[in-house]
């Protein structure tokens, strides 16, 4: 392997990675290879609600997949793609001397790996993986990140023991205190990709993406008028308005110089498809072009909030979900959370398919990602942050070596899975919360 | 006596913050006498067998206390104040304090609260600078623009803390929303003025697969329309047999209203005689529709369709036996947009009040400076609409028509942050009354969600507003106004959670009949409750007893209450053993249910948490929740649960919320009076903690009006955290106790507690920059 451009110094990554990390070469120290000849490199997580009936979920022995358990048996013939990954843990999930909020603080610390501060108004968290990749190769497309969330109507309140909804409601973090709200409503997520807009003609759109910037730059004159008349804290405030109403504006300039319309592929949709199925189907679908079309890179797909009440009758499961993952081991409950993890991997299944069945330069879009697949529970009924339940789907760019099941040490922080993707994608930063270095064992070459 | 002691430890435990045992401080006042003759006797002949040294029961020793703890130790003093009053301590089987001295004790601790917090300086807080949320944004819309938008299709959710999501700290602007802002501030210009040529008509077909079949004779789609204009609504029927062969009408509705009926034929055509059931026949009207989202329903008039449709038969069954279709709607197509035929729309003919054709820019500056101020809430220099005239000239020096110019300039408009934040000065001085205009919005975004009013505004900008009766005659003129339904919607919604309701999904196997017009029939009655009792400026005690209720002929079949006819809702007299206050409201008892059965817990603790505001505490880390899944009867259910009471870990809390959950279970999962579950007969009863024992849900109304002080603290406590968009703080005590105290006063008058809230100090002052200062300077002289 040769590195072609010189942007990391070998010594300076080896710091960062500790002593238990065997490095191989990887060709992302170089960016240069980012954007592989045969595609964008391109990731994404799928956040699992209330943990996976572990079950049926535990491979025993390291080694080649051979057959698959239960719960992953829909993804049989991906089986060459995926890597199951063992004993990775979510450390800041655990209650620590807190106590009781383990389904807050699961998914906020899944994303973050940081200490989850306990809080219904004084939001502290830390930047998640998908942002700190979002940060640094955001830029290069319309979008610098998508967060879709497969659970539509927010529950007032507080919403676990002193947790705020927010933590629960949102793996996104763009700042330790601001939360990425997903995109629920299926028309809300046409309307980010594709835009909301009806122009009749290219001369028409050219002039219209002309006043929206113009009105765009009268407001930012404006609110620094306003903003100098403001105590410390409301000058904040609006220091966050400023910064969106920038980033809008950085799309809408984008958008006049591509002058490229993309063709979403599917008429716009409205309302919500009464069943989940559908749902994910229909959500995903628009991940996919996004993907295809470049308009993002970077993507996180909440299959339901952490805590997720939804009953899936479709699959003869009429029950709320979180209440069924207090199982007690009681079998009846285990079968039904296993129906509803095997229902959620078929799901996950048909979006890694259709990328795999889509050709990119001389290999496949789903070789050109790297798809997590995860919870920051293992066990929902006592709250287990540790052995998560880990896939990681895709080649990365022919980069990782699917087709088997890696077990690492106890205690290896999930993190450190994020902070290779991170590393793959071209990032700089070395940490991701608490990451203590990036795992071995992806890559057999 | 080591049992009752050990049963409240953990629960002590959990109350007291970290370092909660009450130690006197360090530089100790003389003891005043009212505390060593009042209070000390009581702890130490009734409470310090447990709570001391050496048992130190629920992390809580009594020794060596003195009343300067009374400060220094206000949260764990407070919890004893509440313990105390509610009976809970001490425990069942101790020795109870006698009553007068109980009460006594009580009082001489709350007024020693209330007389430290009112020693301090007073404090109004700082509300900071707001962004309008989804319901505000789209009512002020509709005041300033008159243009009705749907928001939840427009703009994300915003998210909620303090069970409200009109909290300065979370309205966050994220760059998603920041698109939106944009993208609706576009749309909402266009509706407003109309001024974008339409693109060219096309059809869409909703095939019989998109559409959903309501009954025999009725068929249903909805689908979200991009512009204002005409359409041409088509119907499909298919086939030709009508019932007994009689002639049919076919009636069509556009959001539940009917737009036209018009006849069918049902005479036998050619396509009928040779390929059965193929016959179709279309029917179309044309109609203007607003963009948005829209439903559209076919229906054939007619009970003999008001019947399910059968299901289709089994495969390989004999199709000949199979009964004769009957005539449907089978499908729609629709035809648009066409230019409206009905001339220009009224908000366009109210906003454009000179002709930008022929008036100039001169034209767009009096057209903007009115609906800038309106929208801004407040005069506008000249500066700011300056900016807005400027952009309607690039847009004409673009091309756009001079009314498309003015569009631009209403987009540019609903982008500024002086629309879509809230936004106050900090004064000079420690604190001072916020200014006229400030206080007109802050009131008019506390009883309207909306933006002031014509009238509100210029007396707030004749400094006219403070003036004697002023504030008093706008706050009736307000809450008459019927905008002020927004408090039912945005602030009973919240406090009540039955906003939540449209995402709670009973199990559609045990409750078929369950679906989204009953969802919103139930929302619809806790809503209306609340709007009349605050119209009519009703005691507030009537949440807990009132013996009405509002139904329309669904609801009330669905709660088996005879004699209620029509679509509309109505007051309906409710029979006091079943039904009587909020807790016997369907929307609030389905809330507070699994899919498939009630829950006690979820029960018992909407009553502490939502209506008393005594919240229990978290269950404790790893103490795994009971199983109540586990229960197959009512029976085992409550069998189960009394694990919870046994179990000295789980009973400190549950011995309270339990009882008041059981005590609601005449009551199905979905709200239905019900007096056995299957075959088990339904107990209601329970004993509370303080001894008190009830047997119906009538029983325990009785018993939670005598809570109507707590009651009333949570509402105002509730209500404030709204009406200021902030979270209550220490200092603010002293304002809600003297808001409860005018409410015990005035029979607890529901009006009473809104015009309170808005003379109040925290409504009517805001924290001044000197506070910072001195904060500041505080910090620093502690550190050194």
């Amino acid at each position: 392997m040769i590195i072609t451009k010189k942007t990391l110094n070998r010594r300076t990554l080896l710091r960062g990675l500790g002593a238990a990390v065997a490095l191989p070469m990887l060709d992302a120290m170089s960016p240069a290879f980012a954007a592989s000849p045969s595609g964008p490199i391109r990731a994404a997580w799928f956040y699992v609600p209330n943990g996976i009936d572990m079950r049926n979920w535990v491979i025993p022995e390291p080694g080649p997949l051979t057959s698959l358990p239960p719960i992953l048996k829909p993804l049989e013939s991906l089986k060459s793609e995926l890597l199951v990954l063992s004993n990775l843990t979510a450390n800041w999930g655990r209650p620590h001397l807190v106590g009781a909020g383990d389904h807050g603080r699961a998914l906020a610390a899944y994303m973050t790996g940081s200490f989850v501060h306990q809080s219904v108004s004084n939001l502290k968290l830390g930047i998640s993986a998908d942002q700190i990749i979002a940060s640094e190769v955001g830029r290069q497309t319309a979008l610098p990140s998508l967060e879709i969330g497969l659970e539509e109507t927010r529950q007032a309140g507080n919403c676990d023991n002193g947790y705020s909804c927010a933590y629960a409601y949102n793996m996104s973090w763009r700042t330790p205190t601001q939360p990425m709200p997903p995109v629920s409503a299926p028309r809300a997520l046409f309307e980010r990709l594709f835009g909301a807009d009806n122009f009749t003609s290219p001369e028409d759109r050219a002039r219209r993406l002309a006043m929206r910037r113009s009105i765009l730059d009268s407001v930012l004159e404006s609110t620094q008028t306003i903003q100098a008349s403001l105590g410390p804290v409301d000058r904040r405030k609006l220091d966050e308005y400023l910064t969106s109403v920038r980033e809008v504006e950085q799309q809408v300039a984008r958008a006049e110089k591509d002058g490229v319309v993309i063709d979403p592929g599917m008429e716009k949709p409205f309302g919500v498809p009464a069943e989940f199925g559908d749902y994910f189907k229909l959500m995903t679908d628009m991940l996919f072009v996004a993907f295809k079309a470049d308009v993002t890179r970077v993507a996180t797909v909440m299959i339901g909030r952490e805590g997720s009440n939804r009953p899936y009758p479709e699959i003869g499961i009429s029950d709320s979900h979180h209440p069924i993952t207090h199982h007690q081991k009681n079998p009846v409950l285990l079968d039904k959370i296993t129906a509803i993890n095997t229902y959620h991997a078929k799901l996950f299944g048909g979006f890694l398919q259709k990328l795999k069945d889509t050709p990119e330069g001389d290999s496949n879009m789903l070789a050109n990602s790297m798809i997590v697949y995860g919870s920051g529970l293992s066990d929902g009924d006592t709250h287990l942050h540790d052995e998560l339940p880990t896939i990681l789907a895709g080649r990365g760019g022919n980069f990782f070596t699917p087709g088997r099941h890696v077990m690492y040490q106890r205690e290896t922080p999930v993190t450190n899975l994020f902070a290779t993707m991170a590393q793959r994608m071209g990032v700089r930063s070395e940490h991701i919360g608490d990451s203590t270095g990036r795992l071995a064992e992806l890559s057999l070459s | 006596m080591r049992f009752l002691c050990s049963l409240v430890l953990l629960s002590f435990l959990l109350l007291l913050p970290a370092r909660g045992q009450l130690a006197p401080a360090k530089k100790a006042t003389p003891v005043p006498s009212p505390f060593t003759a009042t209070v000390k006797p009581v702890l130490q002949t009734n409470c310090s067998m447990c709570h001391n040294a050496k048992l130190a029961s629920g992390g809580l020793s009594l020794d060596n206390l003195d009343a300067t703890t009374l400060e220094t130790q206000r949260i764990a003093w407070e919890r004893i104040v509440a313990k105390l009053k509610s009976g809970e301590m001490p425990p069942k089987g101790a020795p109870q304090p006698v009553p007068d001295k109980r009460t006594s004790v009580v009082e001489f601790l709350e007024k020693s609260f209330d007389a430290a917090d009112r020693s301090r300086p007073p404090d109004a807080g700082r509300v900071l600078a707001r962004r309008l949320n989804r319901a505000e944004y789209a009512n002020t819309i509709r005041d300033v623009l008159g243009v009705r938008i749907k928001a939840e299709e427009e703009l994300p959710a915003d998210d909620s803390i303090l069970g409200f999501d009109n909290i300065g700290e979370v309205l966050t602007v994220s760059p998603l929303l920041m698109q939106k802002y944009v993208y609706t501030a576009e749309k909402v210009a266009s509706l407003a003025i109309g001024a974008d040529p339409l693109p060219k008509p096309a059809v869409v077909e909703y095939k019989a697969e998109k559409v959903r079949r309501l009954d025999l004779g009725a068929t249903e789609h909805t689908d979200h329309l991009d512009y204002s204009a005409d359409y041409l609504v088509r119907v499909w029927v298919r086939g030709h047999l009508g019932p007994n062969g009689a002639p049919v009408s076919l009636r069509l509705l556009v959001d539940g209203q009917p737009v036209r009926t018009m006849d069918v034929p049902t005479k036998e055509n050619e396509t009928a005689t040779v390929a059965r059931d193929a016959q179709r026949s279309h029917h179309e009207a044309r109609v203007y529709l607003e963009a948005g989202p829209h439903s559209f329903r076919a229906e054939l008039v007619g009970d003999e369709f008001r019947k399910p449709v059968p299901p289709p038969p089994a495969p390989g069954g004999n199709q000949s036996a199979q009964q004769p279709l009957l005539i449907y709607p089978e499908k729609f197509d629709m035809q648009g947009p066409f230019p409206p035929a009905g001339g220009a729309r009224a908000s366009r003919s109210r906003i454009l009040t000179c002709d930008p054709a022929t008036g100039g820019p001169a034209c767009v500056r009096q057209i903007m400076t009115p609906l800038a101020r309106r929208a801004y809430r407040r005069p506008v220099t000249s500066a700011e609409v300056d900016k807005l005239v400027a952009i309607a000239g690039k847009a004409t020096a673009a091309g756009f028509k001079p009314d498309q110019a003015v569009q631009f300039a209403i987009q540019a408009m609903l982008v500024q942050p002086a629309f879509l934040f809230r936004i106050e000065r900090d004064p000079k001085g420690r604190m001072a009354p916020i200014s006229d205009i400030e206080l007109a919005s802050r009131l008019s975004y506390f009883l309207w969600s909306s933006a002031p009013d014509e009238e509100l505004l210029s007396l707030a900008e004749g400094n006219k507003l403070r003036k004697p009766g002023v504030l008093e005659g706008q706050v009736t003129r307000m809450l008459a106004d019927p905008k002020s339904i927004a408090l039912a919607e945005n602030f009973a919604g919240q406090w009540l959670e039955t906003r939540s309701l449209a995402a709670v999904k009973p199990d559609p196997v045990r409750f078929p009949m369950w679906n989204a017009a009953l969802a919103d029939d139930l929302q619809a009655e806790t809503k209306l409750f609340f709007d009349s009792l605050l119209r009519e400026n009703k005691p507030v005690s009537e949440f807990l007893t009132a013996d009405y209720t509002f139904l329309n002929a669904r609801l009330a079949r669905h709660y088996g209450i005879k004699g209620v006819t029509g679509p509309d809702f109505q007051r309906i007299p409710v029979d006091p053993a079943q039904r009587g206050g909020i807790l016997s409201h369907g929307s609030i008892l389905t809330l507070t249910s699994y899919p498939a059965r009630t829950s006690p817990v979820l029960r018992g603790k909407y009553i502490m948490d939502v209506i008393l505001g005594s919240p229990p505490p978290p269950p404790p880390a790893d103490v795994p929740a009971l199983d109540e899944s586990k229960a197959t009867s009512p029976a085992s259910l409550r069998e189960a649960l009394s694990l919870h009471r046994s179990d000295a870990v789980c009973a400190s809390c549950h011995s309270k919320m339990d009882p008041l959950g059981f005590g609601l279970e005449n009551y199905d999962p979905i709200g239905r009076w019900r007096i056995a579950d299957g075959k088990t007969p339904i107990e209601a009863g329970g004993t509370l903690p303080n001894g008190v024992t009830f047997t119906t849900p009538a029983e325990l109304r009785a018993l939670l009006l005598k809570d109507l002080p707590e009651f009333t603290r949570n509402l105002t406590e509730k209500m404030l955290t709204y009406a200021l968009g902030r979270g209550l703080e220490r200092f603010d005590r002293p304002a809600i106790r003297d808001i409860t105290s005018k409410m015990e006063k005035s029979e607890y008058r529901f009006q009473v507690l809104v015009r309170e809230i808005v003379t109040s100090l925290p409504f009517q002052n805001r924290r001044g920059q000197l506070a910072d200062t001195q904060a500041t300077a505080a910090i620093t002289r502690d550190t050194k």
